[in-house]
């Protein structure tokens, strides 16, 4: 039995299986109970119905890419563990960034099935859910005061800002990954040389575009159900952009 | 009747407290048995000193971004989405966009009950639906695979993000360019003359942030302050 057949036995889908599932009801359990709490004050069932229609077309694409970092790794560490990685605390630019790194610790040369042992593969899994595991230690010990600290200075009379500081982190931490697109077509390989990857800034682009046509669709009134499915239509269009793009 | 909504949303949220805080220290204790028990089927246990090599080679510089991310991300998303979105992880590339996303559709304001709701629902969903995708997935890996590793298709999977936030931009820049165009203009001259800077994206949404929030600030304190002028 080679190692890679080992990593994609029965008892390795069990163990992960078990823990995604566990994962899975956390989920429906916070869903219920926030679904029947906001009945409960008395909020408008359509709002929170239209939250679950948009996060779940929102949340398809992403997925999909999310799926394909799955694939990249299974062929050094087995289907099972990055599908636990993935579907559970990790993230798609961190697991292949961790993974590499635990292999080197381990002797290896790089992270691939052939130099693979049982305790190398063992250590990767341990490195890369401690080196990832603090978001989760942190809430913990300080979500329950940070929140309240928070809810209390919304009542403050500085509340008034609370809504446009989070816009604006969220416009920050967008132009953030739009600045570093356009910093890698321009100097990715050599300052000033525009010749790194155009695609992100042609998606970006195309996206932009679906998006301008699908708000200015849900304004009409009997069209306002568009809203719910603008960014999954608008990443299609984008993605859609980026396969032509790669054709020509 | 008031009243009572008061304690029900009390209760509610002394619960999620209870509840995150449990289910979180679960996830960790599986989490780090996880490698241990696999170790144990496949007859050799995880190397501890080369693991507590690896974390001080790399691992700092994640402890360091989880604490950025909780202290920037948990009020966008809330107690109960906080607690969920640190267990389901993906964060920038899904869930904060998508909360955002949910927030702003049905108009929730920051702190309000109604926020908090919103969150919890969106990144619960998102995640089933990862987690959903995944599965199918790994379940279909066989007759899946060469059809997402079609090469043509490359492209369209290798910018999944730029789509997202090429999509967002339109929807938060056009309300509001004004505080855009700092972070903006500021973050592309940072990535064009210091390309190394491109290794650490993650961590220049701090000052990006920072720089935006400190734009909007100023919009702010100038139109309390025209207001207060028109008033009078």
């Amino acid at each position: 039995m080679t190692i890679l057949n080992q990593l994609n036995s029965g008892p390795m889908y069990l163990i992960c299986g078990t823990i995604v599932a566990f994962v899975a009801v956390i989920c429906v359990i916070f869903l219920i109970r926030a679904y029947k709490a906001g009945k409960a004050i008395g909020m408008d069932t359509t709002k929170m119905k239209r939250t679950i229609i948009s996060s779940a077309t929102f949340s398809l694409l992403p997925s999909v890419g999310i799926l394909l970092g799955v694939i990249a790794l299974s062929g050094s560490l087995g289907t099972p563990l990055p599908w636990l990685r993935l579907s559970v605390i990790g993230a798609l630019h961190y697991e292949t960034q961790i993974a590499q790194a635990a292999a080197e610790q381990t002797g290896m040369t790089t992270l691939s099935a052939s130099e693979m042992t049982a305790s190398s593969f063992a250590t990767i899994a341990l490195l890369m859910s401690i080196c990832i595991m603090w978001g989760m230690v942190l809430s913990v010990f300080l979500n329950k005061k940070y929140t309240n600290k928070l809810s209390k200075s919304g009542n403050s009379s500085s509340a008034g800002f609370g809504d446009t500081a989070m816009t604006a982190m969220f416009i920050g931490l967008v132009s953030t990954y739009i600045g570093r697109y356009f910093g890698g077509f321009i100097s990715e390989n050599g300052l000033f040389t525009f010749n790194g990857d155009v695609t992100p800034i042609i998606v970006i682009v195309v996206s932009a575009a679906a998006m301008a046509i699908f708000i200015r669709l849900s304004q009409k009134k009997s069209l306002a159900w568009v809203d719910s499915f603008s960014i999954a239509g608008s990443m299609i269009a984008g993605m859609a952009a980026a396969a032509i793009f790669g054709l020509l | 009747m008031e009243q009572n909504k008061n304690t029900e949303w009390t209760n509610y949220n002394k619960h999620t407290h209870i509840i995150g805080r449990v289910v979180s220290v679960i996830m960790l204790i599986m989490l780090i048995g996880a490698p241990f028990l696999m170790g144990h089927y496949l007859g050799a246990y995880p190397d501890l000193r080369a693991t507590m090599n690896g974390f001080f080679a790399v691992g700092i510089v994640w402890v360091v971004s989880s604490v950025a991310e909780f202290l920037i991300y948990t009020p966008m998303l809330g107690s109960g989405g906080g607690y969920l979105a640190f267990i389901t992880g993906n964060l920038i590339n899904m869930k904060i966009p998508c909360a955002v996303n949910a927030r702003d559709m049905v108009d929730a304001k920051t702190g309000t009950p109604e926020n908090e709701i919103i969150s919890t629902i969106s990144i619960a969903t998102s995640s089933l639906v990862t987690i959903l995708v995944l599965a199918l997935g790994v379940l279909l890996m066989v007759p899946l695979q060469p059809i997402l590793q079609n090469p043509a298709l490359q492209p369209a999977f290798d910018n999944v993000v730029p789509a997202l936030f090429g999509a967002m931009a339109y929807k938060y820049y056009r309300k509001n360019m004004h505080i855009a165009i700092f972070p903006l203009i500021i973050m592309s001259a940072l990535f064009i003359f210091v390309p190394a800077l491109m290794g650490s994206t993650s961590f220049m949404i701090i000052p990006s942030g920072a720089i935006a929030i400190g734009v909007a600030y100023v919009f702010h304190k100038k139109k309390i302050a025209a207001d207060k002028g028109g008033n009078q």
